[in-house]
């Protein structure tokens, strides 16, 4: 898979501090071991890299091509699921559903539950975009801080 | 006569928001700091002294500080000046709030008034057929809703926090009662009547509110970076609808509320608001609201009662930190035994809940809340919520 990433994703994944080789392991994992979310020609992928969990949203339009739209990440970690609540319009690699839904979430020994796009056929969780880098980035603010 | 008679008497005389931290101590940061763990305690799993208590202070805040409820309302910043007071004097929370209970619907349409001893109120509907819904209700741009009457007022409050308080500065943004307010827009019969013969009016009105809710809380959380969201079921309870009515006009709602919220940078605490009486329909926000690292659920009243802490800790401690409930009418009763078993009975049942639990009361503490029965409620707060002793 060639991975493409355009200057304008490149400058924003630079400011949320990632790398652009752990993004493109990102997608080379993702697409090698068939694990991603697929919404119309965008893909969402996710790999734990180190401490934090970090996620690529592409456009594969391009055959054998992966453009990166947006690379972001969050230090929590991602436990069991929920809840499921209504289908999503994300599906799996090969197609099964994706639902909104909540997962527990560990950080700092803390376990409280947030929102999550949940595979309910195996329990894999991701985290969009709008979550990770407001709700979740305020969240584990806060419990470094040890306040509420 | 003395400094603070006579700033007092140009507050209430003129109505000039000048100097109210002129008028208040500097807050005893010792009592600050340990109220600050304890608040904590419930959202980070660091217990720390006791089950903290959340009597949902407004307007008393003032008339205690020996302001008007009038006061409250029309000088927010005098209003949360007072809130941070009365909070150190009871031992309540280490943050302010000031609000009422319809904002955003100046901001749609309706002309707001001033009482002597109630909120913000509108002066009426001002629409009554459903086709205006579309013709009349026209949710506003931001810039609008940034410059609008309510922004205001709560920026008139948290500006003053951030410059005099900013310890105790956890910006808020109210949606409050989604479908209470919605139906003020067009008269709360008329709105019910609607539920039945003009349900799709009535979802629309319902949405248009919402929507310029959230873009208020877009304002807040623009800018102060994020912003904490108080969200209620009031109107819709089960005195007034079904437990299926609740669920479509506003848990659903609710759900889009702050959902849409966390996209604009709101969150992530939430507070979920249930006043009223919820006896059957609070099944329905259990598997429906969303829930964020740091959330409070709420619940006032099951039927005439408050909401029994043992079943709103069975069925919500899972998913958020649980806030029990004392039946606010016995803050007015000159019994203070009273308060303090309900306390102690609620909070006996719900203080081992797994995600946390705050002693709280069914609705705001009564604008005359009688001192001697708040005491009650933190004394049964210390009495059988100090952490460690079960």
């Amino acid at each position: 898979m060639q991975v493409t990433i355009p200057g304008d994703v490149k400058e924003l994944v630079a400011k949320r501090g990632l790398k652009e080789s752990d993004i493109v392991d990102v997608v080379n994992t993702a697409e090698k071991e068939k694990k991603y979310l697929k919404k119309g020609n965008d893909a969402l992928a996710k790999k734990r890299i180190g401490d934090i969990m970090v996620y690529v949203m592409c456009d594969l339009s391009g055959k054998g091509t992966a453009v990166v739209k947006t690379a972001y990440s969050h230090k929590m970690n991602l436990g069991k699921v929920v809840n499921l609540m209504s289908e999503s319009e994300w599906k799996t690699a090969d197609g099964k559903p994706v639902s909104d839904g909540h997962i527990e979430v560990e950080y700092m020994t803390v376990r409280r539950n947030a929102p999550a796009l949940v595979v309910p056929e195996t329990g894999d969780a991701f985290l969009e975009e709008y979550l990770a880098v407001k709700t979740i980035a305020a969240a584990e603010g806060l419990f470094e801080k040890k306040r509420a | 006569m003395n400094n603070h008679y006579i700033l007092s008497i140009v507050v209430r005389g003129k109505g000039i928001s000048m100097g109210y931290e002129e008028m208040f101590p500097p807050i005893d940061k010792k009592w600050h700091s340990n109220a600050n763990k304890r608040f904590a305690s419930s959202f980070v799993d660091k217990q720390h002294d006791r089950i903290d208590v959340d009597s949902i202070i407004l307007s008393n805040a003032c008339v205690v500080c020996g302001y008007t409820i009038r006061d409250f309302y029309t000088k927010p910043d005098l209003g949360i000046a007072c809130v941070a007071w009365a909070s150190e004097m009871y031992d309540l929370l280490p943050v302010t709030h000031w609000f009422f209970s319809l904002p955003w619907i100046n901001e749609l349409g309706s002309t707001m008034q001033y009482k002597e001893t109630l909120p913000p109120i509108s002066t009426g509907p001002v629409i009554s057929e459903p086709e205006e819904v579309d013709t009349k209700i026209n949710v506003p741009d931001k810039e609008t809703i940034k410059n609008g009457w309510s922004t205001k007022q709560f920026m008139t409050a948290y500006d003053y926090v951030a410059k005099n308080l900013p310890e105790t500065l956890v910006p808020i943004s109210y949606g409050f009662d989604l479908v209470g307010a919605a139906a003020d827009l067009v008269g709360v019969e008329n709105f019910i009547m609607w539920t039945f013969t003009e349900p799709e009016a009535a979802h629309k009105l319902v949405r248009k509110y919402v929507d310029t809710s959230i873009l208020g809380a877009e304002v807040m959380a623009d800018k102060f970076g994020s912003a904490m969201l108080t969200v209620g079921s009031v109107l819709a309870n089960n005195d007034i609808f079904d437990d299926n009515a609740v669920e479509e006009y506003s848990v659903k709602s609710m759900y889009y509320y702050v959902s849409n919220c966390f996209k604009r940078g709101a969150g992530p605490q939430v507070f979920y608001h249930l006043c009223g009486n919820h006896q059957t329909d609070y099944t329905r926000f259990k598997e429906n609201l969303l829930w964020s690292p740091f959330t409070v659920m709420h619940i006032g009243y099951s039927g005439r009662n408050a909401f029994p802490a043992a079943v709103l800790k069975e069925t919500f401690q899972d998913k958020a930190t649980v806030m029990v409930s004392v039946d606010t009418k016995l803050l007015i009763d000159p019994d203070p035994s009273k308060v303090y078993n309900n306390s102690r009975d609620q909070l006996l049942a719900g203080r081992d809940a797994k995600k946390g639990c705050i002693l709280g009361t069914c609705c705001e503490c009564p604008m005359y809340t009688i001192p001697g029965q708040m005491r009650a409620l933190v004394k049964a707060a210390r009495d059988f919520g100090t952490y460690g002793t079960w």
